[in-house]
């Protein structure tokens, strides 16, 4: 079982996010993904997030408890949510937009320049994309083959080709920081 | 009768339990939805009401929940399949013609995702402290079937089920879901036409100078007809005779009131579904439905990793209540543990039913969350350990309540 | 009232099993029968809310509310029916005293008619309805029957919603005419003028002045159910069904009988 954070601030694409990672668990790789959003004076304004629960077997508790990815995507988003990543968990940040502190315990942090690199593509908002194209590297809670059948539907038709080439740009990178890491 | 296809949008999809519960309402044959938005169902009429001009159905907004409950209940008799959406405050305003609708015997569904409450409440969260209200918040006497769904696919499969229970028994039918299922996104497949059984309207079609409104039928359900269709309708909340027409003697209010009642209740082991798992040597059974019902499952397993024999009872339908399986079950375990989101509701029909047999254990949870899977393992653990017959419901204390508590409620000790 | 109801119906072609009539006001079971319409007695003040259902689910009715508690229970519902111009004959029985329970005041009581008196201002009913969009306003006393009738015959046969302000004393008048009950509608109708065309501004009742009666506005508007054909038409495209177009035959009530 896996459960995800994604944070950031509205119009970052966050609830998106975690909709387009659970569809390509629960239908494209057969898995049990559960994903809620938090609505209200929180979800306003600052901090936006969802939660993603992916699991063999079906989701029992809806929520995450101890999280072991956090995705962060905006200052707020991380200072927020941090606490809540548990100790052996991952932190992924657009590093164009996070400032983290070294991390505690056992924590991996992978950074990216996603917001940069979705400016360089010639359109800002596929970031989140990018973003995801990074998690689903680095976090391999998703497969490749999933995320690319779950985008289209999940973003606009014509900027279909723009989103699938931002995902294969934060994948790649990923995939990089991998081999350096692990190299 | 199978599902129309035009209004089945069979596929694979990764949506929210609102949404969910909007396709199940279209797949149901339902043509006129009628509403006025309220956090956290909004997304419910909304998908609705996206899909529903494509295929000759409509959503209309109305005024408020008044009249969206008013015109639906119209809309039922003049020959639609009908549904309303709300939440919290939304519901109480649509408590006096919920009872309109049960004395009319008008087939109508309404969905209501729980929030938190009591008043405004916590709107984004989730709640079921309206399951005493769905039961008894209409005055008078009448019975009514309320069904609590755990996931977005039950959204969806649940709302046809609601459609054809309240056809079949010409009452309104809750949907008792909740914020968090309300909000939850996940798989749900929506099969093909063919494979969705309806239940259809129960028309009359004898001559219309013949037609009785309300002369039931042998299982104590009446016949309908649509309105402007000559058959000099006298349709009537008062209390009425066969014919609709008033009247105030205490025969008639035993005749037609008790038929309203004995229509539903007579027929209780039909409309009941129950999900039981691992009865047979269980010394603790946990009672629960909804969103609480599927976290119950992981404290179950907890328990059972411990060694108790635990078994589980989950309530798809709430309103009928399973009275007889409870007090069957009563006679042969320790306790019932009943987790709800709310400070005790079903849990006194749990114990009413227990005849003192067995103890029961509430597992309370204030709106806005659901329980940790802890809790309910702990309660299952408190009720396979107590071996006196406690005479009052045992309210559970959870991490939470000693959390902000510092050991428990002061009004409590 | 019924039988001029009846007779507004006859000159409008209606005929009466087309017509429902959600009221909550309760009618007499013979009267209903004689007349041979579909009467649905509602929880009060929703007779147009109760009708718009009706209405939407099968446009080929005829939906008549009946109101009594139209300005008090009812009110935003006539302001919202108004506004969307729903086809309802709106007819609103303005009795000033709540005869069931004697002295009670309602919304629409003017102080002259009240055994305790009240201090109220009382809606004028055809001016809110026209400012809110209604396409037909007219107020008559009961003994106004053959304008009345005509009135009705008129609205029933307008696209959009009408209101008919009827003024009469007591829901139960059709059904045992007191003396009292005689006297006061014979007040009414002696202390009324007659002024058709008159600007609904100018026509709030006031104790010391005559009760003005009349067909006052009669306008053509998009009705609801033309505007949502219109509006979702031009969004969808070939996607959309038209609703209730040939006589209401795909209205979600399905085809009649």
């Amino acid at each position: 079982m896996a459960e995800v954070r994604f944070a950031g601030y509205g119009g970052q694409g966050i609830i998106r996010s975690g909709i387009i990672a659970g569809k390509a668990a629960a239908i494209y790789d057969n898995k049990y993904a559960t994903m809620s959003q938090s609505f209200g004076p929180e979800a306003r304004g600052g901090a936006c997030s969802s939660q993603l629960v992916v699991s063999e077997s079906k989701v029992l508790y809806p929520y995450v408890t101890d999280v072991d990815v956090l995705f962060a995507m905006s200052q707020e988003g991380y200072d927020k949510f941090e606490p809540g990543l548990s100790e052996n968990g991952i932190l992924l940040v657009d590093e164009d937009m996070v400032k983290h502190k070294s991390p505690r315990g056992n924590i991996k942090v992978y950074s990216i320049p996603a917001t940069r690199f979705a400016e360089e593509l010639g359109r800002k908002i596929v970031a989140n994309v990018i973003m995801l194209g990074f998690f689903t590297a680095i976090t391999e809670i998703v497969t490749y083959e999933g995320m690319k059948k779950a985008l289209p539907g999940s973003v606009p038709e014509k900027a279909l080709e723009l989103n699938m080439t931002a995902f294969d740009r934060g994948f790649e990178y990923g995939k990089e920081l991998l081999k350096k890491k692990n190299g | 009768m199978k599902a129309d296809q035009r209004d089945v949008l069979t596929g694979v999809y990764y949506i929210d339990g609102d949404v969910a519960s909007g396709y199940g309402a279209l797949a149901a044959g339902c043509k006129f939805i009628a509403g006025y938005p309220i956090t956290p169902s909004t997304e419910a009429a909304e998908a609705f009401a996206r899909i529903a001009p494509k295929g000759g159905a409509m959503f209309i907004q109305m005024e408020d929940e008044l009249a969206s409950i008013s015109a639906i209940v119209g809309a039922a008799w003049a020959g639609a399949k009908t549904m309303t959406i709300t939440s919290g405050p939304g519901y109480s305003l649509m408590m006096e013609t919920i009872g309109y609708g049960a004395m009319l015997e008008t087939p109508f569904v309404l969905l209501n995702i729980q929030r938190g409450g009591p008043s405004t409440g916590v709107p984004t969260k989730t709640g079921q402290a309206d399951m005493m209200q769905a039961r008894w918040g209409s005055h008078g006497d009448y019975e009514l079937i309320a069904i609590a769904p755990d996931s977005p696919q039950e959204l969806f499969d649940h709302t046809i089920k609601a459609f054809n229970l309240a056809e079949k028994y010409r009452c309104p039918v809750m949907i008792m879901a909740d914020e968090c299922v309300g909000h939850m996104t996940e798989k749900v497949v929506i099969p093909r036409a063919e494979e969705i059984e309806l239940e259809p309207r129960r028309w009359y079609t004898g001559p219309p100078d013949e037609y009785i409104p309300f002369k039931p039928d042998e299982d104590l359900v009446p016949k309908m007809v649509k309105a402007g269709s000559g058959h000099k309708l006298f349709i009537s909340g008062r209390l009425h005779d066969e014919r609709g027409y008033p009247v105030d003697n205490e025969h008639f209010e035993l005749k037609y009131v008790r038929r309203l009642i004995d229509k539903i209740m007579c027929n209780k082991d039909k409309i009941i579904e129950l999900k039981e798992e691992q009865l047979d040597d269980a010394d603790v059974v946990v009672v629960s439905y909804g969103i609480s019902s599927r976290v119950a499952v992981r404290g179950i397993e907890m328990a059972r990793e411990k060694g108790i024999k635990v078994g589980n009872l989950r309530l798809i339908t709430v309103w009928p209540f399973p009275d007889e399986r409870i007090t069957e079950l009563a006679k042969k375990v320790k306790a019932f543990v009943v987790p709800e989101i709310n400070y005790g509701q079903v849990v006194f029909d749990v114990a009413r039913c227990c005849h003192g047999n067995a103890n029961v254990v509430l597992v309370p949870h204030g709106g806005a969350g659901v329980h940790m899977p802890d809790d309910i393992c702990d309660a299952i653990l408190l009720g396979a350990k107590e071996e006196r017959k406690i005479e009052k419901v045992i309210e559970f204390k959870t991490q939470l309540e000693k959390l902000v508590f510092k050991g428990g409620s002061k009004l409590k000790e | 009232m019924i039988t001029t109801f009846a007779k507004g119906l006859e000159k409008a072609g209606v005929k009466p099993n087309q017509v429902c009539v959600p009221s909550d006001i309760l009618f007499e079971p013979a009267i209903v029968k004689h007349f041979g319409f579909d009467y649905f007695h509602t929880t009060r003040g929703r007779a147009i809310a109760f009708g718009t259902g009706l209405k939407l689910a099968n446009p080929a009715l005829k939906v008549v509310p009946f109101t009594g508690d139209l300005m008090t229970v009812g009110g935003n519902h006539f302001v919202h029916g108004s506004r969307r111009n729903m086809e309802l004959t709106v007819i609103c029985i303005n009795n000033f005293v709540y005869r069931k329970i004697a002295g009670k005041a309602v919304s629409i009581e003017t102080p002259k008619f009240s055994p305790y008196s009240t201090f109220e201002e009382p809606f004028n009913i055809p001016h809110l309805g026209n400012s809110c969009g209604a396409i037909y306003t007219a107020r008559w006393t009961a003994l106004h029957t053959e304008e009345l009738a005509d009135s009705i015959a008129e609205a029933l046969n307008k696209k959009g919603l009408s209101i008919i302000e009827i003024l009469a004393p007591g829901p139960d008048y059709y059904t045992s005419i007191s003396n009292v009950n005689a006297d006061l509608v014979r007040f009414y109708y002696d202390n009324s003028e007659i002024r058709n065309d008159e600007d609904p501004r100018n026509v709030g009742i006031t104790p010391e002045n005559k009760i003005i009666v009349g067909k006052f506005t009669s306008k053509e508007r998009s009705t609801f159910i033309d505007s949502y054909n219109a509006q979702l038409g031009n969004v969808l495209g070939e996607k959309f069904t038209p609703y209730g177009i040939e006589s209401g035959k795909k209205g979600a009530g399905g085809k009649n009988g």
